[in-house]
C-alpha cells in the first residue's frame, strides 16, 4: 500500500500493472534450480517401550497436522474451454494495406500477409519502401483500408512464424559488468532473417510496382490534421 | 398523449340469471394502446349506460386501420371540453391522411389554444368532409383554393460545419 | 398576394412556390438526396410527396425537410398516382435536366469526396500537388521573361 498512495477509498493512486511494475517481484524470479537435497524416508522405525507395544513401530519423519478441515474445500472445476483462434475483422483480408496506430512504426502504411497462429498479423512495409519488417501486430492497432495489394504471387515462407519473431534470451549479465558496459557488443542482424525479408518483398514489391503511385502511399505516412473529421472519414 | 390508434372495441355487463344476453356495446376509441382504450371505453360507458368495469368484461378489441392511408383527406371533428370555466361544444377541421392523425392534431390544437388536456377532451364524432362546400373553416378553405401557390420565405440552413463564421441568415 | 385573386399580374420575388407538381429534393431521413414532386399540399407546413422514378416512397413531408428545385410538373393535377406522374416526369425530363444542372454535380463531388477512400485522398494531394508545381514554374518562367 505503502507505494500506491490511497486517492480514494479502495482506489490506489497506481494501477494494477504499475504497482506490479514498481514491486518488481519479476525480477527475482529464480531460474537456476535448487540444490538437490538428500531424500528422507517417510517412515523411521523407533523402538518403544512397554510389552504390550511391539518393540518396534514406524513412525514418520514428518508429523500429519492435527488440524483437518471440518468440511469438503470446494475445487473450482477445470474448464475444458479452449481458446479458439483470432476471428479477423472481415475488412482485413490478404493484401489488405493497413495503417499501423502504435508502436515504432506507428502512421505507417503496410501491407497485411496472413493471420500467425497466436492471432496477430503478419505485415510487411515492405522494407525497401517504407522501412517496416516483417512483423507481428495486433488488429486492434490498426486501420484496415479498402485498398488491396494483390499478393496471389507472394509465398510467406513455413519459417516465418511466431517462433521467428521470438526473441533470444539475452545470457545474464552481472550488475557491475552492465554498468561497465560488459557484453553490450551490438549482435549483427540475423542473415537468414534478411534473407527471408528479401524473398516475401521481392514478389511484394513487383505487384506494387503494377499500380501507379501505390509505392508512394505505401512510403507516407498517415496521420490526422486539423481539418480531418475521423469519425467521416473513410477508409 | 402520444401518437393514437383508432380502436374498436365490444364490451358488455356480466351475463346474469335475469338477463343472460346482455346488450353489446361498441365503440370507436383513439388512445395510444389498448389499456388507454379500454379504460376509456369503460369512462363512457358508465356515462351512458348503467355498466361497469366491476361487473361488466370487454368481448373483443380491434385496431381499426385507415382505408386509404395515402389520400389526403378533410376531417371535422366535433367535440366536447370542460374549459376551466364551464363546458363547451365544438366542431374543429383538420386536413389529414388518416382519422388517427387529424385526431392527434385536435389533441395538440387544443392543448395549445384552450389549454386542454387529453382527460378534458371528449370526441364526439370523427367525420370525413367529401363535398368541398361543406367545409366551414377558412383555414381549411384556404388549402383547397384551385392553383395554389406560396413560397417558403424563412428558410433555416443548417450548416454541417463545426464553427460558422458569421451567424447564419434565415431571412432573404 | 393571394392566390387566385384574379387578373392582377402576380409580382414575386420569390422564384420558387410549394405547389403542386413542384420538384422537391428530400434533405432528411431515408430518402435523402433524392428528387421527389409534390403531389398535394396537406397544410402549411407539410406535403404529400411522391418519387416513382427516384424510389422515393409517397409519403407526407415537411417543408422543413424539403428544398424546392426551380422544376415544375405544369398541369399536374392534384393528388396525380403514381402512374401519371411518372409519365409527367418522364415526359419532362426532369431527372435528365437534373443530372445535368451544376448543383446535382456538386452534390454528387461531394459524395464521392465523401466516399473517397484513403488512398484517392492521398491520390489527389499528389495531383494537387503537380499542379501546384506547375503553375509556379509557368509563374516564375513568365517573370523572368517579363523582367
Amino acid at each position: 500500500m505503502a507505494r500506491s498512495q490511497p486517492i480514494a477509498p479502495n482506489v490506489g493512486r497506481l494501477s494494477r500493472s504499475q504497482v506490479s511494475a514498481k514491486r518488481g517481484l519479476f525480477k527475482g524470479k529464480k531460474t537456476s534450480a535448487a540444490p538437490a537435497k538428500p531424500e528422507t524416508p517417510a517412515h523411521t522405525e523407533k523402538t518403544v517401550g512397554g510389552k504390550a507395544n511391539g518393540e518396534k513401530r514406524l513412525v514418520p519423519t514428518n508429523k500429519a497436522s492435527k488440524y483437518y478441515p471440518a468440511e469438503d474445500v470446494r475445487k473450482p472445476r477445470v474448464s475444458r474451454k479452449t481458446p479458439g483462434k483470432t476471428a479477423l475483422r472481415s475488412s482485413i483480408t490478404p493484401g489488405t494495406v493497413l495503417i499501423l496506430l502504435a508502436g515504432r512504426f506507428s502512421g505507417k502504411r503496410v501491407v497485411f500477409l496472413k493471420q500467425l497462429d497466436s492471432g496477430l498479423l503478419l505485415v510487411s512495409g515492405p522494407f525497401k519502401i517504407n522501412g517496416v519488417p516483417l512483423r507481428r501486430v495486433s488488429q486492434a492497432y490498426v486501420i484496415a483500408t479498402s485498398t488491396k495489394v494483390d499478393i496471389s504471387n507472394v509465398t510467406v515462407p513455413e519459417t516465418v512464424n511466431d517462433s521467428f519473431f521470438a526473441k533470444a534470451k539475452a545470457a545474464k549479465s552481472t550488475k557491475e559488468g552492465e554498468f561497465f558496459g560488459e557484453g553490450k557488443e551490438k549482435k549483427a542482424f540475423p542473415e537468414e532473417k534478411k534473407s527471408e525479408q528479401k524473398a516475401v518483398d521481392a514478389a511484394l514489391l513487383a505487384s506494387i510496382k503494377k499500380v501507379d503511385n501505390l509505392a508512394k502511399y505505401l512510403k507516407a505516412s498517415w496521420g490526422l490534421s486539423k481539418s480531418d473529421r475521423f469519425h467521416e472519414l473513410k477508409f | 398523449m402520444g401518437r393514437f390508434t383508432e380502436y374498436s372495441v365490444v364490451g358488455r355487463t356480466l351475463p346474469t340469471e335475469s338477463d343472460p344476453a346482455p346488450k353489446l356495446y361498441r365503440m370507436r376509441i383513439f388512445a395510444p394502446n389498448e389499456v388507454v382504450a379500454k379504460s376509456r371505453y369503460w369512462y363512457y360507458l358508465r356515462q351512458l349506460k348503467k355498466a361497469k368495469k366491476a361487473n361488466g368484461e370487454i368481448v373483443a378489441i380491434n385496431v381499426i386501420h385507415e382505408a386509404k392511408p395515402l389520400k389526403v383527406k378533410n376531417f371535422a371533428i366535433w367535440l366536447r371540453y370542460d374549459s376551466r370555466s364551464g363546458t363547451h361544444n365544438m366542431v374543429k377541421e383538420f386536413r389529414a391522411l388518416s382519422r388517427a392523425e387529424a385526431v392527434e392534431a385536435m389533441y395538440q390544437d387544443m392543448a395549445a389554444r384552450h389549454r386542454a388536456r387529453f382527460r378534458n377532451v371528449q370526441i364526439l364524432r370523427v367525420a370525413e368532409i367529401e363535398k368541398k362546400d361543406d367545409i366551414r373553416r377558412p383555414y381549411i378553405k384556404q388549402l383547397l383554393e384551385p392553383g395554389l401557390k406560396f413560397p417558403l420565405p424563412h428558410r433555416r440552413t443548417t450548416s454541417k460545419a463545426w464553427y460558422a463564421a458569421s451567424r447564419p441568415s434565415t431571412w432573404a | 398576394m393571394h392566390p387566385g385573386t384574379g387578373r392582377l399580374k402576380r409580382q414575386s420575388t420569390f422564384k420558387r412556390f410549394v405547389e403542386v407538381g413542384r420538384v422537391v429534393l428530400v434533405n432528411d431521413g431515408p430518402s435523402a438526396g433524392k428528387l421527389a414532386v409534390i403531389v398535394e399540399i396537406i397544410d402549411h407546413n407539410r406535403a404529400l410527396i411522391d418519387g416513382p422514378t427516384t424510389s422515393v416512397p409517397r409519403q407526407a413531408f415537411p417543408y422543413r425537410n424539403l428544398i424546392l428545385t426551380p422544376y415544375t410538373l405544369a398541369n399536374l393535377p392534384r393528388a396525380a398516382g403514381s402512374g401519371p406522374l411518372k409519365k409527367a416526369l418522364e415526359k419532362a425530363g426532369v431527372l435528365e435536366k437534373w443530372e445535368q444542372s451544376g448543383w446535382a454535380k456538386k452534390l454528387a463531388a461531394r459524395q464521392t469526396r465523401k466516399n473517397s477512400s484513403d488512398f484517392d485522398r492521398f491520390q489527389v494531394q499528389l495531383a494537387k500537388k503537380s499542379r501546384r508545381d506547375l503553375v509556379r514554374k509557368a509563374y516564375v518562367k513568365e517573370k523572368k521573361a517579363s523582367a
